[in-house]
């Protein structure tokens, strides 16, 4: 103990420093109290109140999350930063995906009480406010982590939350089914992970990704061992961002939790897993010695077997939030053919993409709400005519559903564009051939979507329903935020340097 | 769309408008056309005309330099005259539209998406604009079809979606390949622009689609790999057998203006793609694989042929009738002559019209009696005679008639075909004279109908209700059919109206091929 002491003030002071490159964070810390406290202060009839302030807390914390970026220049040039005895890591690109998961977070923030089967929890929603402030600092976290430590203490941060959103609501058995059935898997994948970074402990005694001698180490322990650790490290994050074989559980849960939990689900933590996958694979791809498990081959693998199967499986589903579900798992495949090309192009490309695909998937879910709002249905069939009842809110679907797709002139088909030429761009340096098999998968991707995704626009204008119910007039909220959405699509779709200027 | 439903009848006035004041700015343009070997286009940049370029997205990526994507836009001889056909169709194309009776506000706001999609792709010389106003047109059609289609149009609606996209995605990959592979001489930047593609030398050496360095792609070489998927791409728009099943399913079940948008218009992105972008930027992969194209296009035109002989639909048989005339356009392009080339963009212009002429002249029948079996039709020319001369006039300018724009089209498209083996050797003259015969067969099937509809004592499934129900023309009909009967006669007596037109644009096209003829 008396060893220690002399270290102490080195300590402290490094976390005095750190606290300034550590302030979004400290807002939400702050922002999650306020919420919460408001919510017992004033209990059920403040659900505005707390509503209100969760939303202009997150509109603090993308300022925040903006300031950054003129912290990390030094000397004109935008310099990484470690902190915290160097267990976060601060760069340019974590910025830019802090401030995709908090402009995402904050449309969700304003979505979740216009959900009509949300808003009827009895409980209110205020704990769900809060829940989800909490796991942004976790996402927070999980975009900066590069320590084995930081990054499985932010996963298990963003899984509990998960969990409590996705059981949220459990009025009927099915939810309470997706609720467990995430529950067991998720436990499990962590289990998985702890796993794999304790065998890469003892293979090194290290856990710092950067500095230390965790990645020299690897390379002179056997290669089958270390494999394995890694792989097993990768099944944790992959259960984050649901690629194949990770993704059992996302068709079941994403259906069974109510639409804006699913809407989180679908976007935030991937986001940020695929941030944290960044960090994570850093070190190794650029040792130069490197030479014992091959990421390249692994993610390419894993990356089109991905958009095969959730694209595949997409074709057969009637049920409209679980449709969603395996196109997700598409995008992760097709996201994930722009990490495989590890540089700068490839790494902003992936950024527009996840949050373009972002911004389109609330939308569709809001929509998705929207239309079980008014009309009661789930499944496609139940949207059947209702195109011309209601021609706004279908038309911004049809608009969203083409940028899913990736068809011009829409912000997904640019995603799609950079993703595809920031691969080229490598293959035409190294001929691999995984890189040229990954580009006609997602090619085909593309036309095996259409064909799911058009269905929507096929129930709702060209199949016909003589006897279509009454019209209810849905809450314009929910359509004018989809408007906003749609909107936002087709102005990066035209002017895609707006946005890719500052990734 | 913002217009209010109260203005429900002006919207098709609105469209009309729209496209009649577009069918003056291209006849305009058609007239301020500059001819003369200093305007011959296709690899020269500053020999367009009409140019309008504006930067539109410039990205600093970093390694690879930067994005460089301009609005760039211009013509020469082989867009102008499908230009103004285009206009001309989309006139004709409004006026059908009188019969479209539900929900006409989302119609006419589709229909002029459309419009625009199509002018853009005759228009485009970047890569990317292009493929924009490509993917652009798929989704106003598919909804036209979906929605205002017949009994089967969602499958119809799906299957030409479907198709379509599948050629496109993989242009979008071949796309990327070429904008990676080429710089633009002037700012060292990656480009799109397609009149730069066109030369060898802004090829990066080493890159994917270089002249020089001859790279494969799963073992092929990447030149011709990259054409046999462009080409796919257009052809399945052409359409060429056997990519063509999408063409009668959806022609069948589209509405009357969207029938004629389609054979009239869309048909021709393809062979113009196939000129402008498989033959301008793959000229060697084009001359070394003309025999395959020349084989493709005398299979469409016979296929297609025989298969109009069989149908009993009065709408499927025209649309197996365009997969046959499609297929002269390609055999003229295989032989990459003068003579082939002019004759394809002439046969592309031609039958333009006259499937526009057809479609809506079918259109006519079906929105009396919503029945088009030719069995159930006997002896119609006494019931309609206006309407016969106009079938008449349409059946025998299709079947290449001297002195109509198909027979013209045709025999310059032989004519190229034949004279090809002596020229440079790319396509053999017994495909010329399979391609004679597809001729002989169209008569067949054209005459065998006129004989069946409209000759004989009259008879009709319907009885009395239908003999009501047929009345003659009425005159907007009449004001629609007269100027296309006019064209197709006078481009038939007058074809330099024409060839004058693209003359040098072809001419300097086959000079620029005949250096990669070996």
């Amino acid at each position: 103990m008396h060893d220690l002491l002399p270290l102490i003030p080195g300590y402290l002071q490094d976390v005095v420093d750190s606290i300034k490159f550590f302030m979004p964070e400290i807002y939400l810390a702050v922002l999650f109290i306020v919420v919460l406290l408001t919510d017992l202060l004033f209990g059920k009839n403040a659900r505005q109140l707390v509503k209100i302030i969760a939303c202009a807390g997150m509109f603090l914390v993308i300022v925040k999350d903006l300031e950054q970026i003129s912290l990390l220049l030094v000397n004109g040039q935008t310099k990484a930063h470690f902190f915290f005895n160097n267990m976060v890591l601060l760069t340019r690109t974590g910025i830019n995906f802090k401030f995709a998961v908090d402009v995402l977070a904050f449309i969700l923030l304003i979505y979740f009480d216009w959900d009509n089967n949300l808003a009827k929890h009895r409980k209110g929603l205020s704990d769900l406010y809060s829940i989800v402030i909490a796991s942004l600092t976790g996402l927070h976290l999980m975009v900066m982590a590069v320590n084995l430590l930081s990054i499985y203490l932010s996963i298990e941060m963003v899984s509990i939350a998960s969990y409590l959103l996705v059981a949220y609501r459990s009025e009927n058995s099915f939810s309470t089914e997706a609720g467990l059935k995430y529950v067991l898997f998720g436990a499990a994948a962590s289990a998985i992970m702890l796993y794999g970074i304790s065998l890469l402990y003892v293979y090194t005694g290290s856990l710092n990704l950067f500095g230390g001698n965790l990645v020299q180490g690897l390379t002179q322990v056997n290669h089958l061992p270390v494999a394995f650790a890694l792989v097993l490290v990768l099944a944790g994050i992959g259960f984050k961002l649901s690629f194949v074989p990770m993704h059992f559980w996302v068709p079941d849960v994403y259906e069974g939790a109510s639409t804006p939990v699913t809407a989180y689900l679908s976007t935030l933590p991937k986001v940020a897993g695929f941030a944290l996958l960044i960090n994570f694979l850093t070190p190794f791809i650029f040792f130069t010695r490197w030479n014992s498990f091959d990421f390249h081959l692994f993610l390419s693998i894993v990356g089109i077997i991905t958009i095969i199967a959730g694209n595949f499986a997409a074709l057969l589903q009637t049920n409209v939030k679980r449709m969603l579900a395996y196109s997700s798992i598409g995008h992760t495949g097709f996201a994930l053919m722009a990490i495989v090309t590890f540089n700068s192009q490839g790494i902003s490309a992936l950024t527009y993409y996840l949050l373009v695909y972002g911004i389109a998937n609330i939308g569709a879910l809001t929509l998705a709400s929207y239309f079980t709002n008014v009309t009661g249905a789930e499944d496609v069939e139940g949207y059947k005519g209702f195109g011309f009842k209601y021609p706004v809110a279908s038309i911004c679907f049809v608009i969203i559903l083409i940028s899913l797709t990736g068809l011009p002139v829409t912000a997904g088909f640019t995603g799609k564009l950079f993703v595809f030429s920031a691969v080229y761009g490598v293959y035409q340096q190294n001929h691999d051939i995984w890189l040229l098999l990954f580009m006609v998968a997602g090619a085909l991707a593309t036309v095996v979507s259409l064909f799911y995704y058009i269905k929507i626009p096929l129930y709702l204008f060209v199949k016909r329903n003589e006897n279509a119910g009454e019209s209810v007039s849905g809450s314009y909220n929910l359509i004018i935020l989809s408007i906003i959405l749609s909107l936002l699509i087709l102005v990066f779709g035209i002017f895609p340097d707006l946005l890719l200027r500052y990734l | 769309m913002v217009l209010p439903s109260s203005l429900r009848a002006s919207f098709k006035y609105i469209t009309l408008l729209a496209t009649i004041v577009q069918l003056c700015i291209s006849v305009w343009m058609y007239l301020n056309f500059k001819t003369g070997a200093a305007y011959g286009g296709i690899n020269v940049e500053n020999q367009f005309q009409f140019v309008q370029k504006l930067p539109w997205i410039n990205l600093n990526l970093g390694a690879l330099g930067k994005m460089q994507v301009d609005y760039f836009v211009g013509i020469d001889g082989i867009s102008i005259t499908l230009l103004v056909m285009t206009s001309l169709v989309m006139v004709i194309a409004a006026l059908a539209s009188w019969e479209i009776k539900s929900n006409l506000k989302g119609f006419f706001a589709l229909f002029l998406l459309l419009d625009m999609a199509l002018i853009g792709v005759f228009c485009a010389l970047d890569f990317f604009l292009f493929y924009i106003f490509y993917e652009l047109m798929l989704l106003p059609l598919y909804f036209l079809i979906g929605m205002w289609g017949g009994a089967r149009r969602e499958y119809a609606a799906i299957k030409f979606f479907l198709y379509t996209l599948f050629g496109s995605v993989f242009m979008l990959l071949v796309m990327i390949g070429l904008y990676l592979s080429v710089t633009d001489p002037a700012t060292g930047n990656h480009t799109f622009n397609m009149v730069q593609m066109m030369n060898p030398a802004n090829y990066a050496p080493g890159s994917v689609f270089s002249t020089l360095s001859h790279q494969t792609i799963f073992g092929f070489p990447a030149r011709t790999v990259g054409f046999i998927v462009l080409f796919i791409a257009f052809a399945i728009k052409v359409p060429v057998v056997p990519l063509h099943t999408w063409l009668p399913d959806a022609h069948v079940e589209a509405p009357t203006p969207v029938s004629i948008i389609l054979a009239g218009i869309l048909l021709k992105i393809g062979g113009y793609g196939i000129i402008r972008i498989c033959i301008g930027i793959f000229p060697d992969v084009a001359a070394s694989g003309a025999f395959w194209l020349g084989l493709l296009g005398i299979i469409s035109i016979i296929y297609g042929a025989l298969n109009a002989l069989a149908q009993r639909d009065f709408k499927r048989i025209i649309a197996y009738s365009s997969v046959s005339q499609m297929g002269f356009v390609l055999l003229g392009i295989a032989s990459q002559t003068t003579e082939g080339i002019s004759g394809a963009v002439f046969q592309m212009v031609s039958h333009g019209f006259l499937a526009t002429m057809l479609f809506f002249l079918v259109g006519v029948v079906y929105n009396r009696v919503h029945d088009r079996d030719i069995y159930n039709f006997r002896g119609l020319g006494s019931l309609m005679p206006k309407y016969m001369v106009f079938i008449m006039i349409a059946f025998f300018a299709s079947l290449g008639l001297p002195g109509f724009s198909a027979f013209i089209a045709e025999a310059f498209s032989l004519a190229g075909a034949f004279k090809s083996e002596a020229v440079n050797g790319l396509v053999p003259q017994w495909m010329a004279a399979v391609g004679a015969i597809g001729i002989l067969f169209s008569a067949c099937y054209f005459l065998w109908t006129l004989q069946r509809m409209f000759f004989g004592s009259l008879s009709l499934k319907g009885g009395e209700i239908w003999k009501i129900a047929m009345t003659d023309l009425n005159t907007r009909e009449m004001i629609t059919l007269i100027p296309l009967a006019l064209t197709v006669l006078v481009l038939g007596l007058m074809p330099s109206l024409v060839f004058d037109k693209i003359n040098d644009s072809v001419l300097a096209l086959v000079s620029f091929t005949k250096n990669f003829v070996h």
